[in-house]
């Protein structure tokens, strides 16, 4: 009895405590612009220190960064609901295409207007340029955040091959001159983000993934970008099948791991990985590419946004333009060029993918509107393909049926 | 912690087989009990301890090859980097919010399915199964494309960003009726039967005959909603909006990268581990209560 | 007495129907509806009729068709693993646990109930890690050579570890709860009487909790059919997705990346619905029966 009582005046007491706890906030939504992002992690504290930076020089409309873990589908329940769309907001360049056709996102066109420094000139022009549609721009970019090639200096210095560097290109002939020379255990490359990858070879290839806006994916470029990944494995050279690849990269025992940009701060975290990095190996010695990815700036519509918050949306943009250092800890290439263009940006390993113009160029974003798709059907079938498990020829066929699929059933939708 | 755990299993079966020198049928079943238990026991406990020392270890330890239970150098940073990051990920805050949730949602469901349990089991009203069974039927439904839906009615009860918005759909919910119901169809007819007779309503019956015969299963019910409540992540990331009204399970997802969240293998170990402290409290707790033996003449025995 | 009635049943069974109308029935109300649309969870669903079932089902070129026939395979497979072992593994401890002179009941009950608290991501990571040929004790204790995700039929194997690890705990505390409902009396009374244990389960355990039996199959099994968390951490639904279940199809075609395919997504929803609803109707007729 005594037990019972107990209990409940211990729920009783969390309850009305809780209740107090929670009964007092509030905002004033017209004095804030509500900022959402979907950078979880550390990430999400550096943005947050660029807010609290941008706060502290008192602007009119200060800026509230709310980060969420499922951004997507809380933009669809918002959207569909009609209220609580949030202000601004961080989205993948690979949205843009669906969304502006959708119609759910507002042009940039009055921000950019009211800050003259908004320009593409001021940005990786690749990064500004996935958010101009029809020559109307929606979006501001924050970053690229790219695939790229970590080494581990040790094991390239173990089997003399530090001579791969040299021209700044991986080719997958030398890797393949590997073959058979490996202690146990060691392997040349990892298969992290092994799609990211294979689109990379697309363009090395000279292909592309649409053609007259019908995807292709069921294309001898695809093939032969499959084929050529798969040498190396078939060598015996890539991390099994399987096998977590990236922890096998940080054990010390793979020579390269294609993972992203962003990864370089956990690699930092492991003692004794003496690593860099450089450019995605390649099929070819003349050209390289790093596919990427990007953070940009965007206005989901909404109709309550006023003339003021929009002015203030400018203001923060330009804050980030001219002092998103931060974000270089992030591991991020930065978009904003008076950033990366700055000595100090130098200090951050990312910094070898602006240090030239062939480097630059080198970052690719896809912006072709059904995109999404053709990484899904590509994450899905490549890790079978490269490993020899299917028919490479069949099942380039299924996957651009897949595609094909998924935009007959989207399209109608969209109208 | 676990470790001890674990070594108290092992040690227990000496001790007792020393002791029991009775009939041999007994002895020999109670052997064979203790084996299975015990291999169990080393099996499911393995992964816990190895996942909580895990949280103890430093990525580099992590990723070198070869496997170790327990760490070589025992660190807390992960810890630290958990509890440090205060600006966005105010943890108190949330367990407090979490708690409130979890308990009064609990409390609520414990009401409603012991009410609706007696209703579809000890009551008799015309089509009382076929309803039952038409609405267990309903919420067999896969609900994932529901999720704008019920969005939608929580907003339209302006409950977006609100407590409530966790508390008060999941007691629509058929399961736990279901069990309850299930439990008192066990009890025998004439208990209440004769109860009527002696002029007793429903309300009388149900608060001083059948709750107190299921009571077990209602500790077990109560212990289920809590911990799905609690560890209930999809919902409260699409209806919470604001930091510091979220409960902490889905507080603590955005502490993990974006990227494939095993970045930081220590740290994702650690926050799970943080994240289980509650209910393994509550479910300690609570497992004195739903074994304790009832006898259905003289009420509890204790 | 009859007349006496008429309102209580109101009072007892009403509020959770009204909070069941509002949560429940109205949302499925809307997926039901949305399977004849095609819809992007955005903009207003167009209607399209029976197309979406039509695709799934008889085109056998579509890779909605593939996809639904390849994830209901795999669910039924997963079903088919997990529940019977979800089922008697719970059982047998119960029992286990019921010998009066086991000590320690609470410690290993709670042993066996803790990896059901701990998070699918953070379970899965660990077992990975466990059956990691490098850094893992199957490697390295047992000298296994094989890489476990990506090789059947071991990417079962890990699978239906993983779920029997987190899922055992809930079930055997449902049947410890109904055991414990036994007048230890009786257990007693028949020992006295010289029956062994398995007489003594048939006889007094079994039908103890017969009831409770009919609700863990029922519910096991439909909480088996809605599986998508352990083959997505596990193996992402590979090797040449011969583990890939229909929920994940589901959650890729309205959650994934790209324009939403909610409409086709929801009729494959409502199909799982049915296919969950005639065989729990199946089991509750079958056992029932048998328990009355």
């Amino acid at each position: 009895m005594l037990k019972k009582k107990w209990g409940f005046s211990v729920l009783a007491s969390v309850l009305l405590l809780s209740t107090v706890l929670t009964g007092c906030g509030g905002d004033d939504n017209t004095k804030t612009i509500t900022f959402w992002t979907p950078l979880t992690g550390d990430d999400g504290a550096y943005m947050d220190q660029l807010v609290k930076d941008y706060n502290a020089t008192n602007p009119e409309i200060k800026v509230k960064h709310v980060i969420t873990a499922d951004m997507y589908t809380k933009i669809s329940t918002v959207l569909s609901s009609g209220k609580g769309v949030p202000d601004l907001s961080i989205i993948h360049a690979d949205r843009v295409p669906g969304y502006v056709k959708q119609g759910v996102l507002e042009p940039m066109t009055d921000v950019i207007a009211a800050q003259p420094e908004l320009k593409q000139d001021n940005y990786l022009p690749q990064a500004w340029s996935t958010g101009t549609i029809d020559n109307v721009q929606y979006s501001v970019p924050l970053d690229i955040h790219a695939n790229v090639m970590y080494y581990n200096k040790d094991l390239l210095a173990k089997y003399g091959v530090e001579s791969f560097l040299d021209d700044n290109v991986v080719t997958i002939d030398e890797m393949l001159s590997l073959q058979g020379k490996l202690d146990e255990g060691d392997y040349v490359v990892n298969d992290a983000l092994l799609g990211w990858v294979i689109l990379a070879q697309i363009q090395n290839l000279g292909g592309d993934i649409q053609q007259d806006g019908k995807p292709a994916v069921n294309t001898p470029v695809m093939k032969q970008a499959f084929e050529e990944v798969k040498k190396v494995n078939d060598a015996g050279l890539m991390t099994p099948f399987g096998e977590d690849g990236y922890l096998m990269f940080q054990s010390g025992n793979v020579l390269f791991s294609t993972d992203g940009t962003w990864s370089s701060t956990a690699h930092a975290g492991v003692e004794g990985l003496n690593f860099g990095v450089t450019n995605v190996y390649s099929t070819s010695a003349d050209k390289f590419t790093n596919r990427g990815s990007s953070h940009l700036f965007a206005m989901l519509k909404n109709e309550d946004r006023s003339e003021e918050k929009v002015a203030g949306i400018g203001q923060f943009l330009e804050f980030i333009r001219a002092n998103s250092m931060e974000w270089a800890k992030a591991g991020q290439i930065v978009a904003s060029k008076q950033v990366n263009e700055s000595p100090e940006y130098k200090n951050y390993m990312q910094s070898f993918f602006t240090s030239d113009e062939k480097e630059t160029q080198s970052l690719y974003i896809y912006t072709y509107e059904y995109y999404p798709y053709i990484a899904e059907a590509v994450d899905t079938y490549c890790g079978d393909i490269v490993r020899g498990n299917v028919d490479i020829d069949e099942t380039l066929q299924t996957m651009q049926k897949f595609v094909e699929d998924k935009i007959a059933e989207s399209a109608g939708a969209a109208q | 912690m676990s470790n001890q755990m674990a070594e108290q299993v092992n040690k227990s079966p000496l001790i007792n087989n020393s002791k029991a020198k009775k009939g041999s049928s007994i002895s020999i079943s109670k052997y064979i009990s203790y084996l299975f238990l015990l291999i169990l026991c080393v099996i499911w406990i393995v992964p816990v301890v190895f996942g909580i020392t895990t949280s103890f270890r430093s990525q580099t330890e992590v990723v070198s090859s070869g496997f170790r239970l327990f760490p070589k150098e025992w660190i807390f940073d992960n810890y630290v980097t958990i509890l440090e990051n205060t600006s966005t990920a105010p943890i108190l805050r949330w367990l407090v919010n979490s708690l409130y949730i979890a308990s009064l949602h609990t409390f609520l469901v414990v009401v409603v399915i012991s009410i609706t349990g007696y209703g579809y089991s000890r009551m008799n009203f015309k089509g009382r199964d076929t309803l039952f069974f038409t609405l267990m039927g309903i919420s067999f439904f896969p609900g994932v494309v529901n999720l704008i839906p019920s969005y939608k009615i929580i907003d339209s009860l302006g409950w977006v960003n609100s407590a409530w918005a966790m508390i008060i759909p999941g007691l629509a919910g058929m399961g736990n009726i279901f069990l309850v119901r299930q439990f008192m169809r066990g009890i025998p007819k004439d208990l209440d039967e004769s109860a009527h007779v002696d002029g007793a309503g429903h309300f009388r019956i149900y608060w001083s005959i059948i709750m107190p015969l299921v009571r077990p299963v209602l500790i077990v019910c109560a212990l289920f909603s809590f911990t799905g409540s609690w560890n209930d992540f999809l919902w409260p990331v699409i209806v919470f909006t604001d930091v510091d009204k979220m409960p902490v399970t889905a507080g603590l997802l955005l502490l993990q990268d974006i990227y494939g969240n095993y970045r930081m293998i220590g740290q994702l170990m650690g926050s799970a581990i943080l994240a289980i402290i509650p209910t393994l409290v509550i479910f300690l707790f609570a497992q004195k209560y739903f074994t304790q033996s009832i006898n259905l003449n003289s009420g509890i025995k204790g | 007495m009859k007349k006496k009635m008429s309102l209580a049943p109101a009072f007892f069974v009403g509020p959770h129907i009204i909070l069941f109308l509002i949560f429940i029935l109205l949302p499925t109300i809307y997926g039901i509806y949305a399977s004849f649309t095609k819809w992007n969870l955005m903009s207003d669903p167009t209607w399209v009729g029976l197309d979406n079932y039509r695709t799934i089902l008889f085109d056998g070129t579509s890779t909605f068709h593939t996809q639904f026939t390849n994830g209901l395979k795999n669910t039924l497979l997963f079903v088919l693993f997990t529940v019977p072992v979800l089922i008697v593994l719970p059982l047998l401890i119960a029992v286990a646990l019921e010998h009066k002179k086991v000590k320690g009941k609470g410690l290993i009950q709670a042993v066996l109930y803790v990896p059901g608290l701990i998070s699918i991501s953070a379970g899965a990571l660990i077992w990975l890690l466990l059956f990691n040929k490098q850094l893992g004790f199957v490697g390295n204790l047992f000298n296994s050579d094989v890489s476990w995700p990506a090789n059947q039929p071991y990417a079962w194997i890990i699978i239906i570890v993983i779920t029997v690890w987190g899922g055992v705990g809930g079930n055997l505390i449902i049947y410890r709860a109904s055991i414990s409902g036994v007048a230890q009396d009786l257990y007693e009374s028949a020992s006295i009487d010289g029956a062994g244990p398995i007489r003594r389960f048939a006889s007094i355990t079994l039908p103890s909790i017969r009831f409770p039996l009919i609700y863990t199959f029922v519910m096991t099994t439909a909480g088996a059919f809605n599986v998508f968390g352990q083959p997505l951490m596990m193996t992402d639904g590979g090797p040449r997705q011969s583990t890939h279940v229909l929920m994940m199809y589901i959650r890729q075609l309205a959650f994934g990346n790209g324009e939403s395919i909610a409409g086709m997504a929801s009729a494959m929803a409502v199909l799982l619905g049915i296919v969950i609803l005639i065989i729990s109707a199946l089991q509750y007729y079958v056992m029932n029966r048998n328990a009355a």
